[in-house]
């Protein structure tokens, strides 16, 4: 934790971090007003002292929408990205561990599955079950599971030929032993460095969703939706467009330079 | 090889300096403050002279290298002092001026040589395109020239080298390349960093005598890096021995090693093994009955697969083992020699039961014919020590999960106990108790190397495999290693294998030798009669390519 504070890039993101987090726990506490009453009087007004982001295109207030939303937004984040990695990286380690065959068919599946953008993926995933947050975040989860697969993998792969593997063999470990003791916890930092940085991509494919209208449902304040909603406003108040737009790549940014130093801060190599 | 200190110091004063390093300083900046790897190090190179300079990993003689080069990292800071070559202060050149006579009047070569050719351009290409930056060729005549170069430096058919890329070339015609660079614009000065470090002991030789051959011929003057003392003390006129950044002593090398005036000197000097200076006491019955026999033992690597047999794809299989035999009596400690990919390591896999095998392992009175029949009991009595301490201690567990696995996978003491044997263990390997609670990198190299140990002789075991290791160690540690492993089989009474590449070591600490080339055991023999007249001819080149230290 000290070390993340001495690092540059930590610290911004966990700044940023910081925020969202914020307005995830507290945001409905701290709007001014309610994200879903109508100012009929103050449509597309741009900033002011009564109206912070302006207003949208019914007059609400864009500020309580956003903090109303935040949580939506990043659980959507968190949750698809947890779901992705838990089952991507069950899946690598199973097929790193197992070797052989197993691996390449589990490989070549999921080769092909990578072909796939994983927007589109997504698109396919939820026109074929439905358009609701669920199941985009399913949807989402999926598409991440092939790429978490590799990582876990050759995670797996490059500690399974490291010294202390071979020392447990020569002894006589039982395989659960080695898997459990000696594989497992060391391939356990390349995956929460990944994932962390997934969160943020997560967060973008769900904005996306929304914004196709694949994702969450009028009236919710989901910020891709609200994007979304506002953009053929968007000449007449470009805030309504702007301030959510803004949130997402906060968010997104403040996941990824995160991500980006745990990446440095857990490489062995870089610690004294 | 040349009489390198036969010329007195008078004739060096008398030489105008090709280098001329005075009161410089470097420092690192880093997160936890300034690291000072040089403090005002003042070191001359005479004209035509080979300057060594010895010290071990992190003394800051590759910083020094690299001072000279002008090639720093961005977080150097360096104090004052200056560093001329011939006359001018290198320091106040613009990057321009440096790399204009980097290459040209200065340049250098490398430990690695497979890391400092380009894998990407054909090796002709690599040495031409030095010959056309610097003496301005057409690409031509610079193609002509890095063909005479190469010639030089023994190559037979350069035209042949020259077409190919690096992965191509030996290590040897690699390195011998490298030399071929550093020499084409006939530099004023050449600095070698461990040049023949990464190499097999023959071939190690053969460039160590190419290096002297061409110094003679072009009078170039080289600083020599090394840790090894008794390979620079055959090339150089004068040896610097530096340590944390200072240099601690200078003189002529048979002074220098014949009456060394610092303690440090004289540490450095005593921790080089000598190969009449044996570790061993103890005496094996020759006729005692064998604790392990190793029976033909047959390892064949890139065997094709069952698919691509099918598909009719053949590659020629590698035969790593070729019917080795070997015998292990009790209480023996026996060394393996050879050059890398001998199929020492590989032998050493296959009696540790990592590796699958044709043949047969007898151990005490049971046979095995297969990888999977080896079972616990075996595996018990049969541990293994690696090369890479860093690699074979798992860096998530601390030392005490370390030590006490073995006690707890082989039942060998009681829940209660363990903390005690843990504690006992450790202080076995010379380490403090308290180091039960470190992890593996909060170790130094030395210290890991002890937990390995200890882990492996937690098992109470009848054979200890050590595969390499002392080689990743500096020298002082390597002989407080080497000592500590024959005191410790001493105590347990346990047999030893001993794999290494150094002869000088493993005649210190051996009962019998034996030597291994290409997959095959060539030769065996007990270690006094290393010198007798029956040797295998590979025993005997081997023996001749390696420096015994000349003092005594």
């Amino acid at each position: 934790m000290r070390d993340l504070l001495r690092h540059p890039t930590g610290v911004v993101g966990a700044s940023l971090l910081l925020v969202i987090f914020l307005a995830v726990v507290a945001g409905p506490s701290l709007a001014p007003y309610d994200p879903q009453s109508f100012h009929p009087q103050a449509r597309l007004q741009g900033p002011s002292a009564t109206f912070w982001l302006g207003t949208d295109q019914f007059g609400r207030d864009v500020l309580s929408r956003i903090l109303h939303g935040a949580r939506a937004t990043v659980l959507f984040g968190l949750g698809a990205t947890l779901a992705g990695v838990s089952v991507g990286a069950l899946i690598g380690i199973t097929a790193g561990v197992a070797g052989r065959w197993i691996d390449s068919l589990i490989m070549r599946l999921l080769d092909g599955m990578l072909a796939v953008p994983d927007l589109l993926f997504t698109l396919l995933i939820v026109t074929v079950i439905g358009s609701s947050t669920g199941n985009a975040m399913l949807a989402v989860a999926v598409a991440f599971s092939p790429g978490m697969a590799r990582i876990a993998r050759s995670a797996v792969l490059s500690v399974r030929t490291r010294d202390f593997v071979q020392a447990a063999i020569a002894r006589g470990e039982s395989r659960a032993y080695i898997i459990g003791a000696e594989v497992l916890p060391n391939t356990i930092g390349p995956v929460i460095v990944e994932a962390s940085i997934r969160v943020s991509f997560a967060i973008m494919l769900g904005a996306t969703l929304g914004f196709l209208g694949l994702g969450a449902q009028p009236p919710s304040t989901e910020w891709g939706l609200m994007i979304a909603e506002a953009r053929q406003f968007m000449f007449r108040n470009p805030w309504c467009v702007a301030a959510p737009g803004l949130a997402i790549a906060i968010a997104a940014l403040g996941f990824n330079l995160f991500g980006d130093a745990l990446r440095d801060i857990l490489d062995p190599r870089g610690r004294r | 090889m040349n009489d390198a200190g036969g010329n007195g110091s008078a004739e060096d004063l008398a030489r105008a300096a090709a280098i001329a390093i005075e009161r410089y300083s470097l420092a690192y900046s880093t997160a936890a403050g300034p690291f000072h790897a040089l403090k005002s190090v003042s070191l001359t190179i005479p004209q035509g002279r080979t300057v060594g300079l010895v010290g071990e990993s992190g003394s800051g003689k590759t910083s020094l290298a690299w001072a000279i080069m002008r090639y720093l990292p961005p977080n150097a800071v360096e104090g004052p002092g200056v560093i001329r070559l011939g006359g001018e202060n290198l320091i106040e050149k613009s990057p321009a001026e440096i790399a204009s006579i980097r290459g040209r009047r200065i340049s250098m070569v490398f430990q690695d040589p497979s890391a400092s050719l380009n894998p990407t351009l054909r090796i002709g290409d690599q040495i031409s395109e030095v010959l056309m930056r610097h003496q301005k060729l057409t690409q031509k005549e610079a193609l002509e020239e890095a063909a005479a170069a190469l010639e030089r430096t023994g190559i037979h058919r350069p035209r042949d080298i020259m077409r190919r890329y690096p992965h191509q070339a030996s290590g040897g015609e690699k390195q011998r390349v490298v030399l071929a660079t550093a020499f084409a614009c006939g530099p004023e000065c050449i600095i070698f960093d461990e040049p023949t470090t990464a190499l097999d002991v023959i071939t190690a030789r053969q460039i160590l005598d190419l290096f002297v051959r061409l110094r003679d011929d072009t009078g170039v003057s080289a600083l020599y890096i090394s840790h090894d003392l008794a390979l620079v003390s055959r090339i150089a006129h004068e040896v610097a021995v530096i340590r944390e950044g200072e240099i601690v002593e200078r003189g002529r090398p048979a002074e220098l090693f014949s009456s060394p005036k610092r303690d440090y000197t004289r540490a450095l000097i005593a921790a080089a093994p000598r190969p009449e200076n044996r570790l061993v006491t103890s005496r094996i019955a020759p006729a005692a009955e064998p604790l392990l026999s190793v029976r033909k033992a047959n390892v064949r690597f890139g065997q094709p697969t069952r698919l691509q047999r099918l598909l009719g794809q053949t590659r020629a299989p590698v035969d790593a083992l070729k019917s080795v035999a070997i015998t292990v009596r009790p209480g023996e400690i026996l060394g393996i020699v050879g050059e890398s990919g001998s199929g020492k390591s590989t032998l050493a896999r296959v009696i540790a039961g990592l590796q699958d095998f044709t043949g047969e392992i007898g151990f005490a009175d049971r046979r095995f014919a297969r990888r999977p029949d080896l079972d616990r009991s075996y595996r018990r009595s049969v541990q293994i020590i690696f090369q890479h301490p860093d690699a074979s201690l798992n860096p998530r567990q601390r030392v005490k999960t370390i030590l006490s696995r073995p006690l707890r996978l082989y039942d060998l003491a009681r829940r209660g106990e363990i903390e005690d044997r843990v504690a006992s263990l450790l202080s076995r390997v010379l380490l403090p108790a308290n180091f039960s609670t470190r992890y593996p990198h909060q170790l130094s190299g030395g210290e890991k190397q002890r937990v390995a140990i200890a882990r492996a002789f937690a098992a109470e075991p009848k054979l200890v495999v050590c595969d390499e290791i002392t080689s990743s160690l500096d020298v002082s540690v390597q002989a407080s290693i080497a000592r500590l492993l024959v005191e410790i089989q001493a105590a347990t009474r346990a047999a030893c294998i001993f794999i290494t590449h150094d002869l000088n070591l493993v005649r210190q600490l051996a009962h019998r030798i034996g030597v291994m080339n290409r997959g095959e055991l060539v030769d065996m023999f007990e270690t006094g009669d290393v010198n007798a007249a029956d040797r295998h001819p590979y025993t005997r080149e081997l023996m001749e390519a390696v420096a015994v230290p000349p003092w005594g």
